[in-house]
């Protein structure tokens, strides 16, 4: 099997994809890892090549809008060593079309499709969970902390839900934070952290939402298990109902 | 009293509706509007008893006229009293939605001066919330039983959803235990806003641009277990909702105690189990294909607490199975157990690759525990058990579990 590395960069993953759809004989029996830090790597060196890598994601997601979706998923895991999985993916969908995607019984279509799909279930619960708070300058703000690299389709869904007000959203852990305000979307990094000024209603409005938030279950019906299991502790730090 | 105070009042006394659901209905404002509302539906959070929070769901007023024997809020209860300002709850709503708190609004009142006249407050809050805040979240609007035609149709064009509660599954109950709701009050606007929706996708197939009226069309709810009708009356009550009225969900309540009435039956729990059932029942009315006869009958009208309802339609059915996963067609597919929408059409397409193989249908999320009995894989049966169904009853029984299902299951039986 012919081996290949890259820099670890997402640029540089897809230019080292684009490298291999186009030059190897057969794709499918190639691999592709990240550069280790030992001399002794096996498999040749691809450099990063970031007008390579954009053409080969406009060209794949124009053609196979939904597949590009799953990789894009996959990417945001942050998971170790999925490269080669990615690749002999695309090279699977740009061979078959996009139909391929249904093959869920093929190991590597699996594989992408489940991890893809893990990705998407915690950005469709953060969509739910994330609470933003008013800052006293009039804009809002939003923590979190959640297991994979959502905050891109995180952000794009706010622009269209909350488009009327100046937001942020922000990765604690990873350092990152969107912003909107009101026309433009922004991605940045977080250097240090200072716990912005509240504006002065947002103690009263969390107070409601805690309020109601307690009256609305029904004692009777008590179910703390059923309740963790669709809502789990990790996101609790951040939720003002669970404060 | 403050809105604050308001609010635990009248979010308190709505906990016992159990519709929440935000889904169906998909809006995007432009420019300058705030929210939209997507079509699978968002939930924001869930509560202490596991239900999940997708909308702010309040009563407009728990200050009721009427006295229907199960409700906290009749009028004969000792209980206070509040109703909100149209300004106020508006305000809470953008509120709640600017911090992404919510989906959208659930509202629902008690009956105060007049049905019309709480209709009307109820309206005026939606109109506001489109009109002036130019809010594109959620809306699901209760209608109060016996309010004229002109406010449905007012509030069809606002809200997302309309909903008519029958709260009890016949005539003969609601007569006892809700004497001052008349049965007409309930079907009549729920036959006007079946008909008002049809009439309005008809319209807008022709012209997009024709006005939407509860584009996600309406739901009702009924309490199980305050009154005596068996699972095949309210299956066969649901199934008649939805072919005759357009009904796009029929939510189950299990009773729970509030009042002491000598017209109640004593509950020491809700039958929480009863209710779950219920739903896997009516998932199948709404999904599966099945009506109301092939799951219960007048020799056996309660479903089996223990099984789950098509796993129980499947033993009693010997002679469909076993189902072969790589040549049955899709709606044979959906009646084996185990299996649900997904991923009955992931077979259909997988399999035009390759055959399925039980590794396969695992990868594909089929529930291997329950469907190994019933299916073959090419010819090649999983299990060899199709002739013994008691046997596969019992080993149905020991790997579903259901985690609360012991306790709540001896503590139902003291029940009925
Ligand atoms: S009409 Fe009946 S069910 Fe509705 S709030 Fe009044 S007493 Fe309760």
């Amino acid at each position: 099997m012919n081996a290949f590395r890259y820099d670890g960069s997402t640029e540089g993953m897809f230019s080292a994809i684009d490298h291999i759809l186009r030059n190897e004989f057969d794709p499918a029996a190639v691999s592709l890892a990240r550069q280790g830090l030992s001399l002794f790597d096996e498999g040749v060196f691809l450099p990063t090549d970031t007008a390579r890598a954009s053409t080969l994601l406009r060209r794949f997601s124009a053609a196979f809008p939904e597949n590009a979706r799953e990789v894009m998923y996959c990417v945001f895991s942050e998971k170790e060593g999925l490269e080669t999985a990615l690749l002999h993916y695309m090279h699977m969908v740009s061979l078959h079309g996009s139909g391929i995607g249904a093959y869920l019984t093929h190991p590597v279509v699996h594989d992408v499709h489940v991890l893809a799909r893990k990705v998407a279930r915690e950005a469709h619960r953060l969509k739910g969970l994330l609470r933003f708070s008013m800052l006293a300058d009039g804009s809002y703000l939003a923590r979190m902390e959640p297991d994979f690299n959502i905050i891109q389709p995180l952000s794009s869904f706010f622009t269209r839900r909350l488009r009327t007000q100046d937001w942020f959203i922000c990765d604690v852990r990873r350092g990152l934070v969107s912003r909107w305000d009101g026309k433009r979307l922004e991605y940045g990094t977080l250097e240090s952290f200072r716990t912005p000024e509240l504006a002065e209603e947002e103690r009263d409005v969390r107070r409601c939402w805690k309020t109601f938030f307690d009256t609305i279950a029904i004692p009777e019906r008590k179910n703390d298990r059923l309740q963790k299991s669709f809502m789990p502790m990790k996101y609790w730090k951040y939720l003002v109902e669970k404060e | 009293m403050d809105t604050l105070e308001k609010l635990r009042i009248l979010s308190g006394s709505a906990r016992y509706d159990a519709s929440c659901s935000s889904s169906g209905s998909s809006r995007n404002g432009g420019e300058g509007t705030l929210g939209n509302a997507c079509s699978g539906g968002i939930c924001h959070s869930w509560s202490d008893d596991g239900r999940c929070i997708s909308l702010l769901k309040v009563l407009f007023s728990n200050d009721c006229r009427y006295d229907c024997a199960y409700c906290v809020n009749r009028s004969s209860n000792p209980v206070p009293r509040a109703s909100f300002d149209v300004d106020e709850l508006v305000g809470l709503v953008v509120k709640f939605y600017r911090r992404n708190y919510i989906e959208g609004l659930f509202l629902s009142s008690a009956v105060m001066k007049s049905p019309d006249d709480t209709m009307e407050r109820m309206v005026n809050v939606v109109r506001k919330l489109r009109r002036d805040e130019r809010f594109f979240g959620y809306v699901h609007l209760k209608v109060i039983p016996g309010c004229s035609p002109h406010l449905l149709r007012q509030a069809g064009l606002f809200a997302d959803r309309l909903s008519v509660n029958i709260e009890l599954p016949s005539e003969a109950s609601l007569n006892i235990l809700a004497p001052q709701k008349k049965r007409e009050a309930i079907l009549e606007p729920m036959a006007f806003l079946g008909s008002a929706i049809g009439e309005s996708r008809r319209e807008r197939r022709r012209d997009r641009r024709a006005e939407r009226f509860s584009p996600a069309g309406q739901s009702t709810q009924m309490i199980i277990g305050a009154s005596p009708e068996s699972d095949y009356q309210i299956l066969s009550l649901s199934q008649g909702l939805y072919r005759k009225m357009n009904l796009k969900r029929v939510y189950y309540s299990a009773y729970v105690p509030v009042n002491e009435d000598n017209r109640l039956p004593v509950l020491a729990t809700p039958p929480l189990l009863r209710e779950h059932r219920l739903y896997q029942a009516d998932w199948l009315l709404r999904n599966y294909g099945f009506s109301a006869d092939e799951i219960l009958s007048e020799e056996h009208p309660q479903l089996d607490e223990k099984l789950d309802p098509k796993a129980a339609w499947a033993l009693r059915h010997p002679e469909f199975f076993p189902v072969d996963v790589n040549c049955a067609d899709y709606a044979m597919l959906l009646r084996i157990p185990g299996l649900g929408v997904t991923s009955a059409r992931r077979i259909v397409s997988a399999r035009r690759f390759a055959p399925v193989t039980p590794e396969g249908l695992k990868k594909i999320g089929v529930v291997m525990k329950r469907a190994r009995y019933f299916i073959t894989c090419s010819g090649k049966p999983v299990e060899r058990l199709f002739d013994r169904p008691a046997m596969i009853r019992d080993r149905l029984l020991l790997a579903e579990n259901l985690p609360s299902a012991t306790p709540l299951k001896q503590r139902q039986l003291n029940l009925f």
